[in-house]
């Protein structure tokens, strides 16, 4: 039965294939757009496929992040292939303030996935605070151990390691006196 | 007799007493020059159960972690680390049976203090193969050095085991020089290798008064350092837990209540290594019942401690059963770990705090049953310390796979456990079939009035 549900499937899929591949044959083209209208800023994706716009086509946007894409919202072209999405104002583009945004079409039945890249320099800048990056700490990095800590194990581990050392020596010491005496 | 063995020059300066000497060549060298029939198919049986340690450890580095070890996000610490934890106690027991009671001027001390220290030198030697095993990828061992950060319990403990190991093998190696010459001088039908290793390793000992004093003052410093390293070394690995969050672990008790929880371990290990001792190499002369009496003495004072610190760390939070801690405390008292639970309570804390009050149960035999089950216990406690405390974490485990949330070794983690067990009992073995497992002149020397007298002995 399962074997019979497989070859179904299969000959199926062989028979449908070209209709989905023509389908999604259509290549669209998306391209960004950045405005501040009434002090709301808001990205514009506008959509052309074969010279026209396209209507009724979901977009989505993203904010590109250290490991992957931060979703900020999707919205559905209208009749001049246009779809706006009023743009987060929180979102923190480190130093310069630059984020990377990227609008995707994504299993549509008619087009073919595609997207586009742009950079705008609308993120909250983030400045480094440098009492809390480089202070002297417990939880700081390597070369931020705090003074105190770093001097006080230092001391107690020459202090022990000195002492094995010089245990080490006296061996050798007595080893010294056993070829004095044969002399 | 004598005068045949002090026959040429060298041996004018013999180290050891007529009395030793006779000590020394009728009982103590005997398991070093014969090996017997069951002694090499003990050798051989540790060594197979080794290499097949090594190649579970193979399966687990050449195939995934995932695929080999039941470790998961919650349970990141398994059997490897409580068996880490089991070492390190067990490694305390060089501190206590050797340093305190010397230090103390207790003279019982002196034929245990080697297998003391043997033990110690083994057990924290596979406390560092635990961890290794427990890293996952070995290469994380030097990481840790290159890029640990000295304000890390991860990397004091790495410290203060390479310290503790290093002073121990010194501590371990002093006292034996004089045995050495001994071995040197008094052993036959040896091959050419061991004979040439007692050479070298006697550093050209002869007992001069000079090289005696040299002896006796290194090993008094080290005796004293190796006190507090011992201490620190199991506060340190108390602080791997305490210094994280999660409320088994939250305590301001726990470098002590490890510290006393080792002492107890040291003990129980200890009649259990003398017992074996004693029979299998017929040392019964030298490990007396005095000793079964004395340790037994001592298991009781050490169960009582460590009692007090279990009801301060358990009964305690359990008393005011705070949200977080009634989240792990009832799982352990009346939930799926209460079997373990109480039968560690009852064999790790209560019967040795009783048992041995009676004289009857002081005996060898008896003493020695009841610390193998106390040492067991002891197991089963560090791992009751450590795999609870990590499934309660402080938020509640939600939606995972109900295999992350329960943690049961895989074949491969027990095999590696077992492995270190096996390795850890044939270092003690080995060491014992090259050396005198008896330090000679410890007990001749007690055996003497004054210190003076085998100083100054020619």
């Amino acid at each position: 039965m399962k074997v019979y549900k497989y070859f179904l499937i299969i000959c199926a899929s062989i028979i449908l294939a070209p209709a989905i591949t023509f389908a999604q044959d259509k290549e669209a083209k998306i391209t960004l757009n950045f405005e501040v209208v009434d002090s709301q800023k808001v990205c514009k994706a506008l959509v052309v496929s074969e010279a026209l716009p396209v209507k009724e086509l979901s977009i989505k946007f993203y904010v590109k992040r250290l490991f992957s894409l931060l979703p900020i919202g999707e919205a559905t072209t209208d009749e001049n292939g246009s779809a706006s999405l009023e743009f987060p104002t929180d979102i923190p583009g480190g130093e310069t303030g630059n984020l990377t945004v990227i609008a995707k079409i994504t299993e549509d039945e008619n087009y073919m996935d595609t997207e586009t890249t742009h950079d705008i320099k609308w993120g909250v800048i983030v400045k480094e605070d440098p009492n809390l990056s480089h202070q002297r700490s417990l939880w700081g990095s390597r070369s931020d151990a705090p003074i105190y800590f770093m001097v006080a194990s230092d001391l107690i581990i020459l202090a022990i390691w000195g002492t094995l050392i010089y245990i080490v020596f006296q061996v050798f010491k007595m080893k010294r006196i056993s070829s004095l005496n044969k002399k | 007799m004598s005068e045949n063995n002090f026959k040429n020059d060298k041996t004018t300066h013999e180290t050891f007493t007529q009395e030793e000497f006779m000590i020394m060549k009728e009982d103590l060298l005997r398991p070093v020059q014969h090996w017997g029939f069951w002694g090499k198919v003990w050798i051989a049986f540790l060594v197979v159960i080794c290499m097949l340690g090594v190649y579970a450890y193979y399966i687990q580095e050449t195939k995934s972690k995932y695929v080999t070890v039941s470790l998961r996000d919650y349970t990141m610490w398994g059997v490897y680390i409580s068996n880490f934890v089991f070492f390190v106690a067990l490694s305390l027991i060089g501190v206590l049976m050797s340093a305190v009671l010397k230090l103390t001027n207790f003279q019982w001390y002196r034929p245990l203090s080697r297998i003391a220290e043997i033990i110690a030198v083994a057990a924290i030697m596979l406390a560092g193969v635990s961890i290794v095993a427990a890293m996952g990828r070995p290469e994380r061992l030097y990481h840790l050095v290159i890029h640990g950060r000295i304000q890390s319990p991860i990397v004091w403990d790495i410290i203060v085991i390479l310290t503790y190991v290093t002073a121990s093998t010194i501590l371990l190696f002093i006292p034996l020089i004089p045995s050495l010459s001994t071995c040197k001088n008094h052993l036959t039908n040896k091959p050419k290798w061991q004979m040439k290793m007692y050479e070298i390793f006697s550093f050209g000992w002869e007992g001069s008064p000079e090289q005696w004093k040299i002896l006796k003052k290194s090993v008094k410093i080290l005796t004293v350092l190796v006190i507090p390293l011992g201490v620190s070394i199991h506060t340190v690995t108390a602080w791997l837990f305490a210094t994280t969050l999660r409320a088994e672990w939250d305590s301001t008790n726990f470098g002590a209540y490890f510290v006393s929880g080792a002492f107890l371990l040291g003990v129980a290990g200890m009649i259990v290594a003398v017992f074996v001792f004693r029979k299998a190499y017929n040392l019964e002369k030298y490990l007396t019942e005095m000793h079964f009496d004395k340790l037994g003495k001592a298991l009781v004072l050490m169960a009582c401690i460590y009692g007090y610190f279990n009801i301060n760390e358990y009964l305690v939070p359990a008393y005011k059963m705070s949200g977080l801690h009634a989240n792990h405390l009832l799982d352990l008292f009346t939930g799926e770990d209460s079997h373990f639970y109480w039968l560690v309570v009852v064999f790790g804390i209560a019967l040795p705090a009783i048992l041995p009050l009676i004289p009857a149960m002081r005996k060898p035999l008896p003493l020695t049953i009841l610390a193998f089950f106390v040492v067991i216990a002891g197991w089963f406690k560090r791992y009751l310390i450590v795999i609870p405390g990590l499934a309660h974490p402080y938020l509640p485990i939600q939606d995972v796979p109900d295999s992350w949330r329960h943690y049961s070794p895989s074949l491969i983690e027990m095999t590696i456990v077992a492995a270190t067990f096996a390795a850890m009992l044939l270092i003690v073995t080995l060491f014992s079939r090259f050396f005198p497992i008896i330090s000679v002149w410890e007990v001749a020397e007690g055996k003497l009035e004054g210190k003076d007298e085998i100083i100054n002995y020619k």
